[in-house]
Parts: structure tokens; C-alpha cells; sequence
């Protein structure tokens, strides 16, 4: 079945990948990622003092916050916060700082016009894992990345976006820890979802559709931490 | 020269291998004979001559002590005998009134909140706050460490502080050339300067923040440019 996507984009392709490293002040590492016009900030403080009530003996405390484009942090703000530290605490290493405190803050740069806004989970994923590399104080063990998955009946396709969002039958973001290399992917999370029942089967082939995305956005954020890529798109990023 | 991210295996062998900082022997499985050895940050991997030394090299503004490195403090409190200081990283670091040249329970050096010290880290562990000296503890001589006396204290990135402290990098020495000069270099992220004029410290402090790879990474010729600028 042939499915037009906007800009000529295959159903496996997402679209443009763009990080800037931003260097905010005041913090200890900051980026800036972006799948098209969908984009999130993220900031990395840390190891830096825990409040003693959040002190945790025996490893680092990490703690998520996000902050929407509008109105204050609210419950799903919070929700989403807790999933999203649930989905890069395993490649992270935190019993080498115990007693102290790791903090992230993801600041989305990006409205949420429908129900579903995988795009920007996968946008904040990426942006907090390129902040954390960017910091380079906080020991890894692995590179998160994430990408959205969308169903636009009966086609499955890689990174939906803002107008497909709006007809998506069902959507999920797909977050997987790299290890050693591209071939060393473990898918950590997934929240998909569809309004009708869906299958293993499904579930599978979006897993396969969203790991080959996946190992791209890796080769760009390798790109962009070995220093190739980002001033180029700096550029681009102020004119847009 | 070779770029890891966290997670990706560096064979690194050596019958008396030391894994610098970066690097992670994991448990591994008992299947494989050798556990593998794991990069913990995204750097360039670098290696000594025999391969002996492994670490990854990067840049980051947050200091974690490692123990015998020198740093520099700013005394944030008294507490009985000693003081604490703050070096830049999660802890405060604790100083010993007695780990000076020549201190004596009668003679302690009576360093006021918010002086600075050059000291070195002579605890450094994840579970136990820093600890800091400032004397050699075999010969009990200073080493040129102690409390710093005027002069200004600049931040730069944790890479810069390392590139200073090579003697083949070309900063320190061009300023030299210029004018008479004194640094102190700790490794936490603070350079301290001092030179007979405040528009040279002013020069010096630019400097270092052109140069500093996060922050403009500018070379020798840049440099010299900006000396002339500003009319040094």
C-alpha cells in the first residue's frame, strides 16, 4: 500500500535529525535534539549535592524534570518524567558517585496540538541522552535512543509527523540502549498503544522498524559528539 | 585516536594493564575468558607507549576528585580544627588546620571564609568526603601549596586546566614572554593568576577563556591577536 508522506520521506525514514550542543550556562551539559520541527532541550547537572531527604546512600540520586512549552510542570509532566527516567536509568552507572545527585532537565520546544506526542518523547529521550554525553561527568554504560513509531492504516511508519499525528490509529516511542556498537541494541522501553487491539506480531515489526531508525539517530549523535556535525546544523537551526 | 561512546568495548591487553578514568573492567559473563572492558563516557581513546595505561579523554565542567591531583578551594566554613572547602565537586572537602608547612597545634594558619587554597587531594573516595592537604606529608614541606594572596581566581573547563598544566602548550609561556606572571593550576576547573598590573590579570583571564575548548577554542595566532588588542 503506498502511503505519500510529506517531503517524499519513505515510511522507514524519519525526518531531518538535528542536534545543537548549546552550552548553557550554569549547567554541566546541554543539547538540543530535534526530529524536524519537533525539538526538546535538555540540561545535565551533576554529580552535584542532594538534598539529604533524596540522598541515597549506595548510588547517585537521578532526578527527571520536565518542563512543557506552556503553564507549569503538571501531572503529566510529572508522568512522563518518571518514564523517562525509567527508560535511561539502565545505561546509566550510579553507584560510582553514591551521595550525590544527578539532575536533568528537559525543557520541550515543541507544542503538543493531539493526544499522541510520541515524536517529542523520543525528541526528549535523545536530547537528555546528548546532554549527558555532553556533560562527560556522568559514567554510562550504554547510549540511549528513541524513536516514534505511527500506524497510519494499515502502514506502519518511522517517526510520524505533525500532521500524520493527527490521524494516527496507534503510535508508541521506541527507546533502545546501544551498547558496544550499532549491532548492540536492547530495546529498554515502549509505550505503544493503538485504539483498536493490536498483536505480538505488530508489536515486533514495529520494534524492527523503530531499531533500524534508532541506529541512525545513534551514527548522528556519534557524529555530533566526535564534533563533525553540530556546527553546520547550528546554522541551520537559528534560521529555521 | 579513536572516539568511543558508553558501552563499546576497547580491547585494550597488557599483562599489567591500569584502566584510567573513562573505563570500566564489567563482571562479564564466565563464558568468555577475558572480561570486557567498557568506556563509561563519550572521549577519544587514548593509550600510553606500551599500552599499559588506558583512559578516554574528554571535556566536562564538573570536577569528581581523584586522589594526588592538585586543586583549588575556596574555604566556605571552620569546622573545629580544620576547614571546609569547596573544590567543585558533589562534597565539600575537608582541610586539616595541621596540614600545612609548618602548622603546630600553637601555630595554625588562620585562613578566613572565602580565601583560597591550593592544596592537593590526599583522600579520594565515593563514600567519604574529600579530604585535602597542603604539604608534602614525607618531607612536610609546602610544595607551593597553600593559601593564594591576591591575584584572581578564573573558571575554565576541566580539558583546559589539563592543557595549562602541559608545559608544551603554547598559552602560558606566550604570556610570559609579555609580562612576569603566576599561576596556580588546579585540575577541579580553576586557574589562579596574578601579575603586577590589574590589566594584565584582566589579559590573562581573557585568554584563557578564548582558548578554552568549550569556549571558543582559539589558537596561537588568535591569541596573539587579541594580546595586541588589548594592548599587552
Amino acid at each position: 500500500m503506498a502511503l505519500t508522506r510529506r517531503g517524499g520521506r519513505e515510511i522507514d525514514e524519519s525526518r531531518p535529525l538535528k542536534v545543537v550542543l548549546d552550552g548553557l550556562a550554569r549547567v554541566d551539559g546541554s543539547a538540543r535534539f530535534g526530529f524536524g520541527d519537533t525539538v526538546a532541550l535538555a540540561s545535565v547537572s551533576g554529580p552535584i549535592e542532594v538534598r539529604l531527604a533524596a540522598e541515597n546512600p549506595s548510588l547517585s540520586t537521578f532526578e527527571v524534570l520536565i518542563r512543557p512549552l506552556s503553564n507549569v510542570p503538571a501531572t503529566q509532566s510529572k508522568s512522563l518524567a518518571a518514564t523517562i527516567r525509567a527508560a535511561l536509568i539502565p545505561s546509566l552507572i550510579l553507584s560510582q558517585n553514591p551521595r550525590t545527585l544527578i539532575q536533568l532537565v528537559i525543557q520541550s520546544l515543541s507544542p503538543t496540538r493531539t493526544k499522541s506526542y510520541d515524536t517529542l518523547v523520543a525528541a526528549m529521550i535523545n536530547a537528555s541522552t546528548v546532554a549527558l554525553l555532553n556533560a562527560g561527568s556522568i559514567p554510562m554504560k550504554g547510549v540511549v535512543c528513541a524513536v516514534a513509531v505511527g500506524r497510519i492504516n494499515p502502514v506502519l511508519v518511522v517517526d510520524p509527523g505533525e500532521e500524520e499525528e493527527a490521524v494516527l490509529e496507534a503510535s508508541g516511542c521506541f527507546a533502545f540502549s546501544f551498547g558496544d556498537g550499532l549491532d548492540d541494541a536492547r530495546c529498554v522501553w515502549t509505550n505503544w498503544k493503538s485504539a483498536r487491539s493490536f498483536d505480538e506480531r505488530e508489536l515486533a515489526q514495529c520494534k524492527l522498524l523503530a531499531s533500524a531508525a534508532a541506529k541512525s539517530v545513534w551514527l548522528h549523535i556519534q557524529n555530533v559528539v566526535g564534533g563533525d556535525a553540530s556546527e553546520e546544523e547550528e546554522d541551520e537551526m537559528e534560521t529555521s | 585516536m579513536s572516539l568511543v561512546l558508553p558501552g563499546q568495548h576497547v580491547a585494550a591487553q597488557h599483562v599489567n594493564l591500569k584502566l584510567g578514568p573513562g573505563l570500566l573492567q564489567t563482571s562479564g559473563d564466565a563464558s568468555t575468558s577475558a572480561p570486557p572492558i567498557i568506556a563509561t563516557r563519550a572521549g577519544t581513546l587514548k593509550h600510553n607507549a606500551n599500552g599499559s595505561k588506558w583512559w578516554v579523554e574528554n571535556n566536562s565542567l564538573r570536577y569528581v576528585p581523584a586522589a594526588q591531583e592538585s586543586v583549588i578551594g575556596v574555604i566556605i566554613q571552620k569546622a573545629g580544627e580544620g576547614f571546609r572547602v569547596d573544590i567543585g565537586s558533589a562534597q565539600a572537602a575537608s582541610l586539616d588546620g595541621l596540614a600545612f608547612e609548618g602548622a603546630t597545634k600553637r601555630n595554625k594558619p588562620n585562613l578566613k571564609i572565602g580565601s583560597l587554597v591550593y592544596a592537593r587531594v590526599s583522600l579520594a573516595h565515593k563514600d567519604m568526603e574529600p579530604e585535602l592537604e597542603c604539604f608534602d606529608a614525607q618531607t612536610r614541606k609546602s610544595e607551593g601549596f597553600g593559601e593564594l594572596k591576591g591575584g584572581f581566581m578564573v573558571r575554565c573547563s576541566l580539558a583546559m586546566c589539563r592543557q595549562l598544566l602541559d608545559s608544551k602548550h603554547f598559552l602560558l609561556p606566550m604570556l610570559g614572554a609579555r609580562f612576569p606572571l603566576e599561576t596556580a593550576i588546579g585540575v577541579n576547573g580553576r586557574v589562579w593568576v596574578n601579575a603586577k598590573d590589574v590589566r594584565e590579570v584582566i589579559g590573562i583571564a581573557r585568554c584563557i577563556e578564548a582558548v578554552d575548548p568549550n569556549g571558543g577554542g582559539m589558537d596561537e595566532a588568535g591569541i596573539a591577536n587579541l594580546l595586541r588588542n588589548l594592548g599587552l
